[in-house]
C-alpha cells in the first residue's frame, strides 16, 4: 500500500535525525530537572549563620525563644546567634535607631521586637534589609509561637509538653481500593503520577501534531508534494504522514519506557522516589491509548490547516484555537481531580477535545464505569473519522495552492463542493 | 492514448485553461508550446490528476482518469521537488515505490540510470549536495524509473547545460520509440523543433494551432528567404512574388507569396547587386505563433515575441 510507503519514509527520515534522539533523551531529562530540581533547591538552600537581635520589652520570653531557635549548622554550632537587646518602651525609639543602622550596616541580619502586649495579642514584628527570606521567618515565627504558647499555657498552670501531646492532630491514611486489590500512596502520589502522565500527554501530542502540519508546509515549499500527488491519492499522502510520524511518538515512548524501567528499578531497589514510579501496567496501556487517539485526532486538523497555509506563521495563526483546546485541558485537571466522577468531569472528559487528557485523568484516579470510557473512545473515534474527512477534503484542494492563504469563507466553499 | 475534451480550469475569475481538446497518440513526441502563462502546466497537472478540471474530461488509454492509472504516467513537474536530506538511490527506491514498483527492482533501475546520467558515484550522497542540473537529472531519472507508458515532461532542459540537454534529447528519443506518448511542454520552441513530431501550440488557455510539425510546416508554407545584397533593397520589392522585405542586421530577410518560384526571385535579385548570400528558410515556430496570434488579433506576450 502506498500510504505505508509514505509512512516508513516519514518513520526513517525522522528517527534518523540527531534532533530526534537529542530530544527523546533531553525530553525525560527535563522532566526530571523540572520537578526535582525545585525540591533539591528547598532542601540544600545555601546554609548560613543569621545574626539576630531581640528587643524583648515583655522582659519574659527572651530565654524561651532562644531556647526554641535551636537549629544548627552541619557543624554543631547554633544557625541563629542571638543577642538580648534591653528595654522599656519609652527607650524603644531610640534603641530601634540603632539597630537599624547596625542592619544598614550589615552587622545583624536583622531584629526582632516583641512589643508589652506580645502574649495576650501574639503580634511580633521582625525589621530587616531582607523581609522576603520565607525559610528564616518561618522558623522564627515557629519559634516564637512556641514561646508564646507555652507562656500562656503556663499563665493557666498547664505544661507545654504535654499540651502538645494531647493535641496531636489524627491522621488519615489514604489507600486506593483498586479492582483484586488495594494500592497504597495517596493524593500526593496519585496527582504525581497523573501530573506527569498528562503532562507527557500534552506535550507529546502537541509536538508531534504540530510536526505533522510542519512537514506538510515544508513538502509544499518544496513543491515535493506535486511529485507526490503525480503518485497517491492526498488521502494517502496525508494519511501517511500521520501515521509515519504517530510512529515516532510511539517510538519514543517505547525508549522513555525502558528509560524509565530502568530508573524505577533502581530507585525502587534504593528506595529513594518510590512514590514517583508505582503505576498499574493498565496506566500504561490507557496512556498509549490516549496517545493515539488524541495525536490522530489533533494531527488531522493540523494537517488540514498545514494544507491551506504556505509559512509556519500563517498557520501559527490558525493552528492557536485548537491549541489552546489542548491548553485548557492542562489547567482544569485540579477541578476534576476534586471531584473525577461528578457531572462535570464526566461531561469533559467525553468532549474529544479534552477527552485524551481528562478521561485518561479519570481512569488514574477514579476508575470510572467502563461504558463512559468506551463513549469517550468511541466519541473520539468518530471525531477523527470526521475530522479525517474534513481534512481530506481540504488537503485536496489547498495542497497545490500557492500564494495567497484562502479565507475561511473560501475554505468552506471546498468543503461544500469537493 | 490521451485525450482531453474540452478541458476548462478557472482560478480566481482568471480561466487558466480554456476548453482545450487534445488527442495523443503512442509513439512520437507530442509539443506543447506556449509563452510563460499560456496555461501548459495547468493542463499538465489536469491530466496527472493532480488537480481537476472545472469542465471537461480526461481520458488516459481510454478510460477516464482513476488513481490506478498514476502508476502508468510519468511527471516531470516545471520545478524540483525533491527531499533535500534524503540519499539519492533511497529517494529513487521511495518515489518508485509509490508507483508500484518493488523496492528491489527500483533500486536496481535506478542504479542503472544513475550510470548511465553519470551520478553513478552519487547514490549515497543526500539530494542537497548535488548542483542543480544534477538534481533535475534525478528528478528525470523519478520521472521513468516505472516505466510509464505516458510521459509528462514539463519544461525539461531549463538548467541545463548543452552537453546534458544533449543527452536528455537523445533519452526522450529512445522513450518514444518502445511505443511510449511523450508529451514535452516548454515555452522555448526552437528547442524541440527537430524533437516533436506532433505539436499543439497555445496561448492564453486557448489551442491556437495543432497538427503535425510538417503539416504545419506546409500550411505556414511562404517561404523566407535570407539574403546578403549588395543592391538597393527597393528593387527586390519589385518583384511580384514578393511581400515584404525586412532588414536583419547585413542580412535581408524576405518574405515570398505562397507558390513564388524561388529560383525566378533569385534571377531577380541578380539583376539589381551582387549577391554574396542566398538561402530558403521555412518559418520558424516561433514566427508562426507569432504570426498565428497576430492573426486573429490577439496580443502577443511579451517573452514570445523576444523569442525566449
Amino acid at each position: 500500500m502506498k500510504l505505508l510507503k509514505v509512512a516508513k519514509r516519514e518513520y526513517l527520515d525522522r528517527v534518523r535525525k540527531k534532533s530526534f534522539l537529542i530530544g527523546t533523551i533531553l525530553g525525560p531529562v527535563l522532566m526530571a530537572g523540572w520537578i526535582l530540581v525545585p525540591g533539591l533547591l528547598m532542601k540544600n538552600a545555601p546554609e548560613g549563620r543569621t545574626v539576630l537581635a531581640v528587643v524583648d520589652i515583655t522582659r519574659s520570653l527572651y530565654a524561651g525563644f532562644e531556647a526554641s531557635l535551636d537549629d544548627t549548622l552541619s557543624d554543631g554550632s547554633r544557625m541563629f546567634v542571638l543577642r538580648n537587646v534591653p528595654a522599656t518602651g519609652d527607650q524603644l525609639d531610640g534603641v530601634k535607631k540603632g539597630l537599624s543602622a547596625e542592619v544598614a550596616a550589615g552587622a545583624i541580619e536583622g531584629y526582632i521586637v516583641f512589643p508589652p502586649d506580645m502574649v495576650e495579642k501574639g503580634t511580633a514584628t521582625y525589621f530587616g534589609k531582607k523581609v522576603s527570606n520565607i525559610r528564616t521567618l518561618e522558623r522564627i515565627e515557629n519559634a516564637l509561637n512556641e514561646t508564646v504558647v507555652a507562656k500562656r499555657l503556663a499563665v493557666q498552670g498547664l505544661e507545654y509538653a504535654k499540651v502538645t501531646e494531647m493535641l496531636r492532630r489524627v491522621k488519615v491514611e489514604t489507600v486506593q481500593v483498586l479492582k483484586g486489590g488495594e494500592k497504597a500512596g495517596g493524593f500526593e502520589q496519585t496527582f504525581l503520577t497523573s501530573f506527569v502522565f498528562i503532562m507527557i500527554l500534552y506535550m507529546t501530542i502537541l509536538l508531534w501534531g504540530i510536526a505533522v502540519q510542519r512537514s506538510i508546509i515544508e513538502e509544499k515549499n518544496n513543491r515535493v508534494v506535486e511529485v507526490l500527488l503525480s503518485s497517491l491519492k492526498p488521502f494517502d499522502l496525508m494519511a501517511g504522514k500521520i501515521m509515519g510520524v504517530g510512529a515516532v511518538g510511539l517510538t519514543q515512548y517505547a525508549i522513555w519506557g525502558i528509560f524509565a524501567i530502568g530508573i524505577s528499578s533502581y530507585a525502587l531497589s534504593s528506595g529513594q522516589f518510590a512514590q514517583f514510579v508505582s503505576f498499574e501496567p493498565a496506566t500504561i496501556a490507557f496512556f498509549v491509548l490516549f496517545f493515539v487517539l488524541g495525536f490522530l485526532f489533533y494531527s488531522t486538523m493540523f494537517a488540514g490547516i498545514g494544507a491551506i497555509c504556505n509559512t509556519d506563521q500563517e498557520a501559527q495563526q490558525l493552528q492557536t484555537p485548537i491549541s489552546m483546546c489542548l491548553m485548557v485541558t492542562f489547567l482544569i485537571p485540579l477541578a476534576v481531580m476534586q471531584n473525577p466522577d461528578g457531572t462535570f468531569s464526566t461531561v469533559l472528559s467525553l468532549i474529544p477535545f479534552f477527552a485524551p487528557i481528562l478521561m485518561f485523568m479519570r481512569i488514574n484516579i477514579l476508575m470510572p464505569p467502563a461504558w463512559q470510557i468506551a463513549l469517550s473512545v468511541a466519541i473520539l473515534l468518530a471525531s477523527i473519522y470526521i475530522a479525517g474527512v474534513l481534512s481530506a477534503k481540504i488537503f485536496r484542494v489547498g495542497i497545490l495552492m500557492y500564494g495567497k492563504r484562502p479565507d475561511l469563507r473560501e475554505v468552506f466553499k471546498w468543503l461544500k463542493r469537493a | 492514448m490521451l485525450e482531453l475534451f474540452g478541458i476548462t480550469k478557472r482560478y480566481d475569475g482568471i480561466t487558466a485553461v480554456d476548453a482545450l481538446s487534445l488527442r495523443i497518440e503512442p509513439g512520437g513526441i507530442f509539443g506543447l508550446l506556449g509563452p510563460n502563462g499560456a496555461g501548459k502546466t495547468t493542463t499538465i497537472r489536469m491530466i496527472m490528476g493532480v488537480i481537476e478540471p472545472d469542465e471537461g474530461e480526461v481520458r488516459v488509454f481510454g478510460e477516464p482518469f482513476s488513481e490506478r492509472i498514476k502508476d502508468s504516467i510519468g511527471y516531470l513537474p516545471e520545478e524540483r521537488g525533491l527531499y533535500r536530506k534524503m540519499k539519492i538511490l533511497d529517494h529513487l527506491v521511495f518515489l518508485g515505490e509509490i508507483k508500484g514498483v518493488p523496492a528491489r527492482v527500483a533500486r536496481a533501475r535506478g542504479r542503472k540510470w544513475l550510470e548511465r546520467l553519470d551520478l553513478g558515484g552519487w547514490a549515497d550522497k543526500t539530494v542537497e549536495s548535488l548542483s542543480k542540473g544534477m538534481q533535475q537529472k534525478v528528478q528525470f531519472i523519478a520521472t521513468v524509473l516505472h516505466e510509464p507508458k505516458l510521459v509528462l515532461l514539463d519544461e525539461p532542459f531549463t538548467g541545463l547545460d548543452p552537453i546534458n540537454t544533449e543527452i536528455f534529447k537523445e533519452i526522450i528519443e529512445e522513450l518514444q520509440q518502445d511505443g511510449r506518448a511523450v508529451v514535452l511542454s516548454t515555452h522555448v520552441m526552437e528547442q524541440v523543433e527537430k524533437l516533436c513530431k506532433r505539436i499543439c501550440l497555445i496561448n492564453k488557455g486557448r489551442k491556437i494551432l495543432e497538427g503535425s510539425l510538417a503539416d504545419i510546416k506546409m500550411q505556414f508554407g511562404q517561404n523566407v528567404v535570407t539574403l546578403r545584397f549588395s543592391g538597393n533593397p527597393a528593387h527586390l520589392e519589385r518583384h511580384p512574388g514578393v511581400e515584404h522585405v525586412g532588414t536583419f542586421g547585413q542580412e535581408l530577410t524576405v518574405t515570398l507569396a505562397a507558390g513564388t518560384d524561388t529560383n525566378l526571385f533569385l534571377r531577380h535579385a541578380l539583376e539589381g547587386g551582387k549577391v554574396e548570400k542566398f538561402e530558403i528558410g521555412e518559418m520558424s515556430l516561433h514566427d508562426i505563433f507569432i504570426a498565428k496570434v497576430k492573426a486573429e488579433g490577439g496580443e502577443v506576450h511579451d517573452e514570445a515575441a523576444q523569442g525566449r
